[in-house]
């Protein structure tokens, strides 16, 4: 886990971002344990308050569960694995159309460029797999 | 909690502390920030009763200080204080004797954690290593608070790290620690809250995760507004 923190947003907020990203990515799976408050807080080196934090927050917004003294783990509930997806998704998709938009470009043009992208990307990818 | 309460200090005819109030709880992170010659050192002597106060309070978990606070309170300089012709073995026995605070498994820990032989002379260390022996020796110690002064500075940027980590361990979790330092790049992230501190008076005290995420304001931003009026 190697994260760079920015240092204008809580960084409590851009470790929930950090653990959102690995399970929309399939890094983290479904039911998977993830590190303890302790050892989060080692491997990001970040505060141990602030691994506590994200931790809770999570927990509250039903990321991850903690059965008894077990340790925690990524949720199983196929429903909030799909809206982080859609989530960042979104965001992304925000962010690329904001800053499309001051270019002046139409749509049909942006969507045949991204399709191309898409497809280029896919070809170097490949190589990169090999 | 260690409460600082309203404190002046002069030396001479020179108001170094000119009225200084702040707080610093367990299981926190407190960066006293300023550049140098505005008080924080002073800050941490008071604190810790060295020199003695012009007017004002401090307590310790509402206590005053008093000669059992030692054991429950501990104060690492910027220097090493311990005679350079000691082995690092010798200076642990030192603090083992003086000390019943003193923790000789989390110093072997941390011995293991900097890569340092106790064998070792402290004169024959580099200042990144003799900065790495004296935090150990306060470190060590089984106490509620640690001041630190300037832990970072004039060290090597792995050396800085290493020390960084230290904040991110159960070394220091649970305790409270108040560190001072002109340079917060270091551990900018690590701090629960900051006293910016100028000319002998605090200036702003705040919450570092609130303030980003209320203000969007890095320590720096804030640093910015508040120094540069």
């Amino acid at each position: 886990m190697n994260v760079h923190f920015n240092k204008r947003d809580p960084v409590y907020v851009q470790v929930i971002r950090h653990f959102k990203e690995q399970i929309a990515t399939g890094v983290f799976e479904p039911g998977q344990e993830i590190p303890s408050r302790r050892e989060l807080a080692g491997r990001l080196k970040i505060n141990p308050n602030t691994a506590q934090r994200a931790y809770k927050e999570m927990e509250e917004a039903g990321l991850i569960y903690t059965e008894r003294n077990l340790p925690s783990r990524i949720t199983k509930d196929e429903k909030v694995l799909r809206a982080v997806r859609e989530e960042l998704i979104d965001e992304a998709v925000d962010a690329f159309v904001h800053s499309i938009r001051s270019i002046n470009v139409s749509a049909d043009d942006v969507l045949d460029r991204v399709k191309e992208k898409f497809e280029t990307d896919k070809d170097t990818r490949g190589y990169g797999n090999d | 909690m260690i409460e600082v309460k309203d404190v002046k200090k002069k030396f001479g005819r020179k108001h170094v502390l000119k009225g200084v109030s702040f707080t610093a709880n367990k299981g926190e992170i407190t960066c006293v920030i300023g550049i140098n010659g505005v008080g924080k050192t002073t800050i941490l002597n008071t604190i810790m009763n060295l020199t003695p106060l012009n007017s004002g309070q401090i307590l310790i978990d509402g206590e005053k200080i008093n000669k059992h606070s030692y054991e429950k309170i501990t104060f690492i300089p910027d220097a090493i204080t311990m005679l350079p012709s000691m082995t690092i073995r010798e200076a642990m026995q030192f603090m083992d004797d003086f000390y019943d605070s003193w923790n000789q498994e989390r110093a072997t820990e941390l011995l293991g954690f900097f890569k340092l032989k106790e064998t070792e002379k402290i004169n024959n260390l580099s200042k990144g290593n003799r900065a790495k022996i004296n935090l150990l020796l306060g470190l060590a110690l089984d106490v509620d608070y640690l001041l630190m002064d300037e832990p970072f500075s004039g060290i090597d940027m792995f050396s800085r790290e290493q020390i960084a980590d230290v904040f991110t361990s159960h070394l220091v979790e649970d305790r409270g620690v108040i560190i001072t330092t002109h340079e917060i790049s270091d551990i900018e992230h690590l701090i629960d809250k900051s006293v910016l501190l100028d000319n002998g008076v605090v200036l702003k005290e705040f919450n570092t995760e609130d303030m980003r995420e209320t203000e969007g304001k890095s320590i720096v931003d804030v640093m910015r507004e508040v120094y540069q009026q």
